[in-house]
């Protein structure tokens, strides 16, 4: 089975534990007395978020690698994880205003956790750019590289914001020192869904991966083309 | 007690949004991949 194939049959079975975090969380999951129903929008808005946070922290790491072993796979898994990140991040930033409006009254604050999140979008954005705009492999590696690693150093930033400054953001309920603050069913659900999106995450980068593969490949052929 | 709010048609524009999200995704990696 060649790789194109194992991430098509990672995402198909992601899709599929998708669908059933939907079902759970829409019809089998309490609804929350003080902000109703639109509360479920944390079983998405969550899983999303940690993963936009992961997969920049992969992309600064492997920048951190390529720079002393310029193994070329490093740097296309970092391309691979910045785009499946510029999607999560995507999610998260559309569903949290979406929850924002019912339950803060406004879609947007400039809060100090909102704002970094939106300036780690922008981050990936640029990341994706800079790659489509250097031609030459090595070079366009290296400054992917430097910019992975400007994403890597503002996640904890993002993470802590909560905590370092007053903001409306809710404080973490489950990834914090103590014991998750949500019953069992909720937080059943909420694993749940962090299992689809890790799953997704995965089939995600590995089909990227395959496709990097396949356009260096590619390249390659070209240059040996033009040289003969 | 408090009423619920009623305010699942936040919570279906949440799902919506995220599924047309993925499943959009999930189509071009499909397509890009399966380029000769």
């Amino acid at each position: 089975m060649s790789l194109v194939q194992k991430g098509r049959w990672i995402t198909l079975v992601a899709l599929v534990c998708l669908a059933a975090v939907y079902v759970r969380a829409l019809a089998f999951t309490p609804v929350e007395r003080l902000q109703g129903p639109a509360q479920k929008i944390f079983y998405l808005h969550v899983p999303a978020a940690l993963w936009t946070e992961a997969a920049m922290v992969l992309v600064g790491l492997a920048g951190i690698f390529y720079l002393f072993l310029k193994d070329p796979r490093l740097d296309r898994f970092a391309e691979a994880s910045a785009e499946v990140g510029t999607v999560f991040a995507t999610i998260v930033l559309t569903t949290g205003p979406i929850w924002g409006k019912p339950i803060w009254g406004t879609w947007w604050t400039w809060d100090a956790r909102l704002t970094s999140t939106l300036f780690l979008f922008f981050l990936y954005v640029g990341y994706l750019l800079v790659r489509g705009a250097v031609r030459d492999p090595g070079l366009r590696a290296r400054y992917a590289a430097v910019l992975g690693i400007c994403g890597l150093c503002l996640v904890p930033f993002i993470h802590l914001s909560v905590f370092l400054f007053r903001t409306l953001h809710p404080q973490p309920i489950i990834l914090k020192p103590s014991a998750p603050s949500l019953p069992n069913s909720m937080l059943a659900t909420w694993l749940f869904s962090l299992v689809a999106f890790t799953l997704l995450y995965v089939g995600f980068v590995t089909q990227r991966y395959a496709l990097s593969l396949a356009r260096a490949a590619q390249e390659d052929r070209s240059s040996d083309a033009g040289h003969a | 007690m408090p009423d619920v709010p009623q305010n699942a048609g936040y919570m279906m524009a949440a799902y919506i949004v995220t599924a047309v999200i993925l499943l959009g995704y999930a189509v071009s990696l499909y397509r890009r991949t399966s380029k000769p």
